[in-house]
């Protein structure tokens, strides 16, 4: 796609738009139309082949402008000794060499299309090709063109916890060697240490983390300091009212604010509708967070035990005190009523600060959310209990069937290098989130909204007392488990019969993969910094704020 | 009860039916062209925004040029379009073959409908297996294939019904004129059949043009069609309701058109030629 | 209108056999051998050959997550039939496609008998009320997600104010709510075809029984039962053959609409396929269910065509 075609595309959009509120002739929107059709027809012959494009870069005066500026010095001035600077040298021998990448479909591809694949053209003369997957199939789809050996992709965006079944398929190659051969070493040092240590698996590295998921607390100041409210609650509780420490406390806290402002303002708002993304990543949060263990030395689960219980006890009740309808809501759902004021609390991903602000509405791509009814009145905070899910998350990984593997390296170590990755993590319609401490750090990114300093600075603690997901062999099954049995709750199962569902599917799948295998493969995972609630960078000693 | 009473009443229970149907039909097709032109602050109003006060075309932009619409909607158009044209020009032949000659006896033409019940993920599975052999994974090719296997129960069996009725006197007064079975095939059998051969065209083009399952797991980078597209709005954080009830529209505007032109051979097309309208 | 075409569905005897033996004769059986070839053909490459190829999946290991592609003999279908899932989702597409065609059957009949006699604009009526039939069924499945879904769908907001009080039903995954939900959406969508069939059948009977039944008196009801309905049943057999056959492989809608949820209590046996082989890539043991589908679904075509034949047989 051209910058032309875009510029056209916003246009057509406008006049359509004023054609509709009847301020335009009619002519100037056929001539619109036609050149959009012409677009059509070639749109239709090209779509199949090499899509080539502009990069789409914002004013040099703004914050945004500068960090482009700045990626593109980097990769063209230096420093020399700069990972992104060395990976565009050693690229250049690869020019005419077209590379396939996946990308989660939508926003998340917006960014390759728009201005990182782009300017990797210019840079270094190699094609790209967006492949856009849902992300489900981000993990099926790579597995089915490795069995087909298809070589179609080079570089895909991964779940870490997906790195032991697709490293163990053959599906991707570790990338120590290059690293030793092009990395600047301190440019490693610089991600959070929490998302330093995501990549590696039986002793090797297999990517590059690319996007940090880690979920925190939002909620609305102006509601928790609301004069009223907080008598109401001292009257109530004999304590004062604060942003919630733990699961109970949240739940309660929840059904409070539920119970004195619905319908105008409910407690929370969740995503728990089944597979949207799904309810595992809440649950092993909370289930962490209660000081659950996942598996015995027998390795048979224990997900059914104490914490299970109380976790889905702990849930439910977060439920009850949710904007109505909470069961069945995807986080864009859950968003939704959140920017349009409905909830005191959220706990998601990144983006939700920035579209709290209104920061990401100024793209237009970002239409599927409405306009912030609540920029200026959000708090940032880690979670209840300290110990949020490190929900997901993006490795950007090398494809083992790959032509190119070189060449996909050195895009992947170029795209993930701290000044460009520092645009793509800042681009308002993005869903790619800080992870390197020069993100938090950023003064232009402190510079984005008046609150985005304590923004920043939350998410790095949240990664301190961060939890993963469970980077074993076959997560992908365990997790659906979770999520059905999460949702069969919400649905009136009750939660023991449905935990112990869950712990024998836990079990059976575990028997499938190999008990051995699984035992050796969850004894490593124990030693991630963020396998259990205290094993945790912060435990660990390793904590890390932004100055 | 008087039977002019009786029939009144009737008269206006039916109306009532009628009028319900309608409205059970319009509604959720109403609800998504309202929703494809809703700016995004409409969607969670309460009350319930019946037609917005600023209408937008912002989704169809975005679904067509921003994400991969307009791609799928080629392709679309070239896999419909191609395994249309070869489900037709295996299928005609064959009913022919069936209705004339009664090749096979009732057994093939059986065979041939028994694969019309097959259900998609049983071959669906070892299709995507062995295509990586030939070549054909992700490819619009591939796609065409299946799509022709898969509509070819319906074409052969409405061009064999279709044939049977045509009286076979003018083939055979062609063949007494000195024309070759060949011949009398093409230049008789197949002129007269041409209304019956447009109706399954257009049957086979539907059932492509709305399928999903073999495109949801036959394609990925360079042969995915307008329905996998829909699918990926539906993503991870969940649904993009503008941009989703946009290309929802582009899709179903030629399926309805194209179905409701051929309305007279509908029957024919439901039941593979069984009854015939 | 005839209701069935020469009832293709019967070896027919002489119609298609041309007089003359010898020469012309076996000169016609090559041309129709010749005719047939392509598409038989692409049929076997496509269809027979991948089914064997499948079989052998079925009986060795071919997983993802399990290298290797040892024979393993019965353990994939003696897995796939321990599986709890499996049974349940094959409980819910017997109930869940008894339930649509039933509902279909029912309101397409009644459709049909409401638009039986001609009133003005019947025509355009007739048209809008097709139009599901060419709607792909993931669109459809976006559309009832869309228009029941809380809180996007208006539905639980009228549903309130006809019944003025408020209403929180959770269509997409509250027990028995969500089952209603893939109910309306399937209805939707192929009411239709009840509709068209059973309207070319009502077409078909002649007015003469009906004229004489008015003069000895028979009510409506009556003339229903004792005229219309056996006069119908062959249509009626076939109309839901075919229908029962398409929605045993439901999946699409289950697809949007549930994901298979809550739990998996919506799963079908395609979308439990579905899941099996293609998110978790456990083929052998997906195709080994598959191929178990296979024998029940040919099993109920067997049965289902067998009674259809016999009904037209007795006409």
């Amino acid at each position: 796609m051209s910058k032309d075609k875009d510029g056209n595309t916003a246009a057509l959009g406008r006049e359509l738009d004023a054609w509709l509120r009847g301020d335009h002739s009619r002519r100037a929107v056929l001539r619109q139309v036609l050149a959009a059709s012409g677009y059509a027809a070639l749109g239709g012959t090209l779509s199949a082949g090499v899509t080539q494009a502009a990069v789409e870069l914002a004013s040099p005066d703004t914050p945004l402008g500068r960090v482009q500026a700045a990626a593109v010095r980097a990769s063209t001035e230096g420093p020399q000794n700069g990972s992104a600077y060395r990976a565009v040298q050693a690229a250049r021998k690869f020019k005419g060499v077209t590379l396939g990448m996946t990308y989660e479909a939508g926003l998340q591809a917006l960014e390759p299309r728009n201005f990182s694949g782009p300017l990797w053209q210019q840079l270094t003369g190699m094609s790209y090709n967006v492949v856009e997957l849902s992300h489900p199939d981000q993990y099926a789809k790579p597995i089915a063109e490795h069995i087909a050996q298809s070589g179609a992709y080079d570089t895909l965006d991964i779940e870490p916890a997906w790195i032991p079944s697709l490293a163990d398929g053959g599906v991707i190659a570790p990338i120590d060697d290059f690293v030793a051969k092009y990395m600047n070493m301190a440019d490693l040092e610089d991600y959070h240490p929490l998302y330093k240590f995501l990549p590696t698996y039986k002793g090797k590295r297999w990517g590059f983390f690319d996007d940090g998921d880690q979920l925190a607390l939002y909620y609305r100041r102006d509601v928790f300091e609301d004069s009223k409210l907080r008598a109401a609650y001292q009257a109530k509780f004999n304590r004062a009212l604060r942003v919630p420490q733990g699961w109970d406390e949240y739940a309660e806290t929840a059904q409070f604010i539920t119970d004195q402002l619905a319908p105008k303002v409910y407690g929370a708002v969740h995503f728990r509708k089944a597979g949207s993304p799904g309810n595992q990543y809440g649950f092993m949060q909370e289930y962490r967070a209660n000081g659950g263990v996942l598996f015995d030395g027998a390795m048979r689960a224990q997900i059914a035990g104490e914490a299970g219980v109380r976790t889905m006890r702990q849930m439910l009740a977060a439920n009850k005190g949710s904007v109505p309808g909470n069961d069945d809501l995807d986080a864009v759902a859950a968003w939704v009523a959140w920017l349009q004021g409905k909830a005191a609390m959220l706990y998601s991903w990144p983006p939700t600060g920035r579209m709290s602000e209104n920061y990401s509405q100024r793209d237009k791509a970002v239409n599927f959310v409405p306009h912030s009814a609540i920029a200026g009145n959000v708090g940032y905070a880690v979670m209840p209990g300290g110990n949020g899910e490190m929900a997901s998350g993006y490795v950007k990984a090398l494809a083992a069937d790959s032509a190119n593997p070189e060449a996909a390296y050195l895009f992947m170590q170029w795209v993930t290098s701290p000044p460009v990755s520092l645009v793509r993590v800042m681009l308002p319609y993005t869903l790619r989130d800080p992870y390197r401490m020069s993100h938090y750090n950023s003064p232009d990114y402190r510079a984005l909204w008046p609150a985005s300093k304590e923004y920043l600075s939350t998410l790095a603690e949240a990664a301190n007392g961060g939890v993963v997901d469970m980077i074993m062999p076959g997560w992908q099954d365990y997790a659906l488990s979770l999520d059905q049995m999460c949702t069969s709750v919400w649905a009136g199962t009750d939660p023991h019969a449905a935990l112990t569902k869950a712990a024998a599917e836990w079990d059976a799948i575990t028997d499938k993969i190999g008990v051995d295998s699984q035992r050796a493969a969850y004894q490593q995972f124990l030693k991630l910094p963020g396998s259990a609630a205290n094993h945790t960078i912060a435990t660990m000693g390793l904590a890390v704020h932004a100055n | 009860m008087s039977v002019v009473r009786r029939r009144r009443w009737t008269g206006r229970l039916r109306f009532l039916a009628i009028a319900a149907a309608l409205l059970y039909v319009l509604l959720p097709l109403y609800w998504v062209a309202v929703t494809s032109i809703k700016p995004s602050d409409d969607y969670l109003a309460v009350p319930p925004v019946w037609f917005p006060a600023h209408p937008t075309l912002v989704h169809y932009a975005a679904a067509l040029f921003a994400y991969r619409g307009l791609a799928g909607l080629s392709h679309s158009v070239t896999v419909a379009l191609g395994a249309t044209l070869l489900s037709v020009l295996l299928g005609t032949p064959m009913g022919y073959s069936l209705a004339r000659f009664r090749t096979g006896g009732t057994h093939l033409a059986f065979w041939v409908l028994s694969q019309r019940f097959l259900p998609p993920v049983a071959i669906g599975l070892p299709i995507f297996l062995l295509y990586r052999n030939y070549g054909l994974y992700d490819t619009q090719a591939g796609l065409v294939l299946v799509y022709t296997v898969m509509t070819l129960p319906l074409t052969v069996w409405m061009m064999f019904a279709y044939f049977r009725q045509l009286p076979r006197e003018l083939e055979d007064a062609a063949r007494v004129d000195g024309c070759g079975w060949w011949q009398a095939f093409l230049r008789v059998a197949i002129p007269l059949a041409l209304p019956g051969i447009a109706a399954a065209a257009v049957f086979a083009f539907i059932t492509v043009w709305t399928e999903f399952f073999f495109a949801l797991i036959l394609t990925s980078r360079h042969a995915f069609t307008l329905p996998t597209v829909f699918r990926s709005f539906i993503s991870f954080q969940g649904a993009q309701y503008g941009e989703s009830s946009a290309l929802a529209m582009v899709s179903l505007v030629p399926s309805i058109l194209l179905g409701v032109l051929v309305q007279r051979h509908l029957v024919r097309g439901l039941t593979l030629g069984a009854v015939r309208g | 209108m005839t209701p069935l075409a020469p009832s293709v569905f019967l070896p027919t005897g002489a119609r298609g056999r041309t007089a003359g033996g010898g020469r012309a004769a076996w000169l016609e059986r090559r041309i129709g051998l010749l005719l047939v070839a392509p598409a038989v053909l692409l049929i076997l490459a496509l269809s027979v050959y991948p089914l064997l190829y499948s079989l052998w999946v079925s009986f060795v290991n071919y997983d993802f997550l399990v290298p290797g592609h040892a024979f393993v003999g019965l353990r994939n279908f003696a897995s796939v039939i321990a599986d709890p899932i499996a049974r349940s989702s094959l409980a819910t597409t017997v109930v869940l496609s008894a339930i649509d065609v039933a509902m279909e059957f029912a309101l397409g009949l009644g459709l049909a008998l409401a638009m039986a006699r001609p009133f003005a604009g019947r025509g355009l009526v007739t048209s809008v009320l097709i139009v599901p039939l060419f709607i792909s069924p993931v669109i459809v499945g976006q559309f009832w997600a869309l228009l029941l879904q809380r809180p996007f769908g208006p539905t639980d907001y009228v549903l309130g104010i006809l019944l003025g009080q408020p209403v929180t039903i959770n269509w997409l995954s509250g027990f028995p709510w969500n089952f209603l939900a893939l109910i309306l959406a399937d209805v939707w969508q192929w009411t239709p075809f009840m509709f068209v069939i059973l309207s070319a059948g009502l077409t078909a009977i002649p007015d003469e029984p009906y004229e004489a039944a008015e003069i000895d008196g028979v009510n409506g009801w009556q003339a229903f039962r004792y005229i219309t309905l056996p006069q119908l049943v062959p249509m009626i057999l076939l109309a839901v053959t075919f229908r029962l056959l398409d929605a045993i492989k439901l999946f699409d809608v289950i697809f949007m609409m549930t994901g298979g949820g809550p739990g998996t209590s919506t799963y079908t046996a395609s979308f439990f396929l579905y899941e099996l082989g293609f998110q978790h890539f456990h083929l052998s043991e997906a195709t080994a269910g598959s191929w178990l589908f296979l024998l029940l679904t040919a099993a109920a075509v067997t049965f289902l065509v067998r009674r259809l034949l016999r009904a037209e047989a007795a006409q």
